[in-house]
């Protein structure tokens, strides 16, 4: 399928997400200057089929070519890094900026955010909505915290873990426990956390990675599972049982993965983005690649798979470009 | 704010690289040893193989590993045979040994000499290869004949060598016999008489228990030939142990033992080496084709290193060769669970486990080449056999062979059991 493309101009792309609730929307979230100083800027996009008589269709279906077209976009003071939607309510998204503040948007809404909260003491690098219990969600920053929120509890975040010596850059919600999630950041170092723990300790701690670990998902349907990509030039493979290290490994490379993420449709396939400007999905039970887009021009650090459509992929990068693709899942 | 970044980016593409081997991580592209075997080693002209040829003995570990490892033959792109000995370095005969052992024309073959780390450099540059992507699949092995191809009428050294080579600086200490090495060792660094008597000692005892226990069943591939009595008559036998082990061997009995080499020297038969025959073979692969090919995975390959020594001590080249593969790996010698080191001389064995600041108990667990026997070429292949049926016996992971080698130089390899 031709990559389909949509320019976010005059700004960087720094993360994609399909919406939960409907294939036919996706924001981005991007930053002018590529996210060293100035704004950033949300954007709300609409997908379309077009079929041959180039009329609309109700739903986007695999083989038709898809169009993006621009629904609505926000600007805000500093750049966006990382962007979640929300798991209840269609309309609602948060975002992750770099002066520390999280806003709530309504994309109903014209203009403002509907949420804002302002905690963090350096850049918010990832947010994610917790997908299985869905009240809460998590924010990891540069300030070496992690931090708990729930729209509902106005007086600001829930909790604060803050173990981590450096950069947070990734935070994510385990698939099948719900109190639990896992974070990895500067300091090369993995922790998983319990929003139950006492006194807000990790449960565990690993290492391995020679170098700082920018991305962390977990496999969706082996929930022990986990991968992990470093700056180290190698994407890791980890099991929450065995505390000895990661599993397997895949790599060094040539350059880093700036962000990895599990299929929700096979226990079997990542797709990542990196810095060698290509996003691609692998097959983690041998470490192959099985496809390679490479039509960006520029580092890609966005990536997120559909929901709706499986192997579908949405990615972003500093090119400016989303493109929207499809790659086969092969058994 | 936005110099930081700026650094941040940069920081990422300027990370260090991860090593392409990690202790305890799996990896599609690691070389993996599917399988290491070994024949039993026999005293050279005198015990089971004083009859057999090398490259009958190179044939039939081939076939052994064809036999265990159940791998179509086809598949082997090279086989790579450390031996020091032989006449043309033993290439033609080891190329019909392939050839009788099952492989087809199609399967290359190459010898290599690096005296006595030959068997274990065959391995490395088969591993080598594969991780240069040369080959697919590859065996590296050793193999030495030493009744055939070592002794007064075998010139491993050319009558004549030029005299302005041999003027120059340690060229005229490359020809001293290896059991002079061990004298210089033996007096440069204080290793006494009854130290190295001990060490013998221990060497058959540990030996002795692990023939006994057993402990050997695993790495040997018995050897079935013809043996000649002093008439001629020739009968067939199966070779299935090593015959050099003396279980009733104590440092007092060979303190009795006169020294060999020097008249006042520390070194003889029985604190040295015995004089042998054997052959080993060690089957690898990257792990991605053990994988495909359904084939089980005994250890991996980590790293290896050589160091050059002073040729006239060239007994301490383990004490130099270990720590530079330590760096290699990021590892140090208390991670390390077993170490198979060679025992050329036990002057050199104890001066490397004093330097190395070696845990006895870790070193040679089923003793060494004084109690079963030296075949050169063969020793470097032999000792990952030993050393990674050991490491599953013992539930260890880490392991490194090392030896000496004459000419001045240090081998060490480490290895991850996967068991």
């Amino acid at each position: 399928m031709f990559p389909c493309k949509y320019r976010t101009a005059g700004f960087k792309g720094y993360a994609v997400k399909f919406s939960p609730f409907t294939d036919r929307l996706l924001a981005s979230a991007a930053s002018a200057n590529f996210g060293l100083i100035g704004n950033g800027r949300l954007s709300i996009l609409a997908t379309t089929t077009t079929n041959t008589n180039n009329s609309r269709t109700q739903s986007n279906t695999n083989n038709s070519p898809l169009t993006i077209l621009p629904q609505q976009h926000y600007d805000t003071q500093d750049g966006l890094f990382d962007l979640s939607w929300n798991e209840l309510h269609e309309n609602q998204l948060i975002s992750a900026s770099g002066d520390g503040s999280i806003q709530l948007w309504d994309i109903t809404l014209k203009t403002h955010p509907v949420a804002k909260w302002k905690e963090h003491k350096r850049e918010v690098m990832s947010v994610e909505w917790n997908y299985t219990a869905k009240t809460a969600f998590l924010s990891s920053s540069w300030d070496g915290s992690v931090k708990l929120w729930n729209p509902v509890h106005a007086q600001g975040s829930v909790q604060t873990f803050s173990e981590h010596t450096g950069c947070v850059y990734t935070a994510a919600w385990s698939p099948r426990h719900q109190d639990q999630f896992a974070s990895c950041g500067e300091d090369k170092s993995i922790r998983l956390w319990s929003t139950n723990a006492p006194q807000g300790r990790s449960i565990a701690s690993f290492g391995g990675h020679t170098d700082q670990v920018v991305s962390l998902d977990w496999n969706k349907y082996s929930p022990d599972m986990f991968v992990t990509s470093s700056t180290d030039r190698t994407i890791k493979i980890w099991d929450t049982r065995n505390l000895r290290g990661s599993v397997t490994m895949f790599g060094p490379f040539e350059f880093p993965v700036r962000r990895v993420k599990f299929c929700p449709f096979s226990p079997h396939f990542i797709a990542t983005a990196g810095y060698d400007m290509s996003a691609s999905v692998w097959d983690v039970r041998n470490g192959s690649v099985t496809f390679v887009h490479d039509a960006h021009t520029e580092f890609v650090f966005g990536i997120d798979w559909s929901y709706f459509h499986p192997g579908q992929i949405a990615s972003c990068g500093w090119d400016e470009q989303i493109h929207v693709f499809n790659a086969p899942l092969p058994q | 704010m936005a110099s930081f970044r700026l650094t941040q980016v940069a920081s990422h593409l300027n990370g260090t690289k991860a090593p392409r081997t990690q202790i305890g991580v799996q990896s599609p592209d690691d070389i993996v040893i599917v399988q290491a075997l070994r024949t039993p080693i026999t005293r050279a002209r005198k015990g089971g193989f004083k009859d057999t040829t090398s490259e009958y003995l190179l044939g039939t570990i081939l076939r052994g590993l064809l036999e265990r490892t159940r791998i179509d033959p086809t598949l082997v792109d090279d086989i790579c045979v450390g031996n020091v000995c032989p006449p043309g370095g033993g290439a033609t005969t080891a190329r019909m040994a392939a050839l009788y052992a099952g492989f087809p024309n199609t399967t290359s073959v190459q010898t290599v000499n690096r005296q006595c780390s030959s068997g274990l450099q065959a391995v490395v540059h088969i591993a080598h290869a594969i991780q240069a992507g040369m080959i697919d699949v590859g065996i590296g092995a050793g193999v030495e004949s030493m009744t055939q191809f070592y002794g007064p009428q075998n010139k491993l050294i050319p009558d004549t060598i030029s005299d302005e080579v041999m003027e120059a600086p340690q060229a005229a200490d490359c020809i001293i016999p290896m059991g002079l090495t061990s004298e210089n060792v033996s007096a440069e660094f204080g290793i006494p008489r009854p130290k190295q008597d001990a060490f013998a000692a221990l060497s058959h005892q540990r030996a002795a228990r692990a023939q006994k226990l057993g402990h050997f069943n695993e790495e040997i591939y018995p050897v079935r030939t013809k043996i000649a009595d002093k008439d001629g008559k020739e009968t067939e036998i199966i070779v299935d142990r090593d015959d050099g082990v003396r279980p009733e061997a104590t440092a007092e009995s060979l303190g009795k033992l006169r020294a060999a080499f020097s008249a006042d020297g520390a070194t003889t038969a029985g604190n040295a080496s015995q004089v042998s025959d054997g052959a080993a073979a060690v089957l690898l692969m990257k792990r991605s084709r053990a994988k495909e090919l359904g084939l089980p995975i005994q250890g991996k390959f980590v790293a290896s290193a050589v160091a050059g020594v002073p040729p006239r001590i060239m007994g301490v080249g383990p004490a130099y060769a270990v720590p530079a593969v330590l760096k290699k790996t990021g590892l140090t010698v208390a991670q390390l669970d077993i170490i198979e080191l060679n025992e050329a001389f036990a002057s050199q064995a104890v001066y490397c486990v004093e330097t190395l600041g070696l845990d006895i108990n870790k070193v040679n667990p089923k003793g060494g080449a004084i109690a079963f026997g030296h075949p050169l070429g063969c020793t470097g292949a032999r000792q990952i056999s030993t050393l990674l049926t050991e490491l599953k016996r013992q539930d260890r992971r880490v392991g490194c062979t090392t030896m000496c080698i004459g000419g001045g130089f240090g081998m060490a390899a480490i290895f991850e059991s996967e068991h």
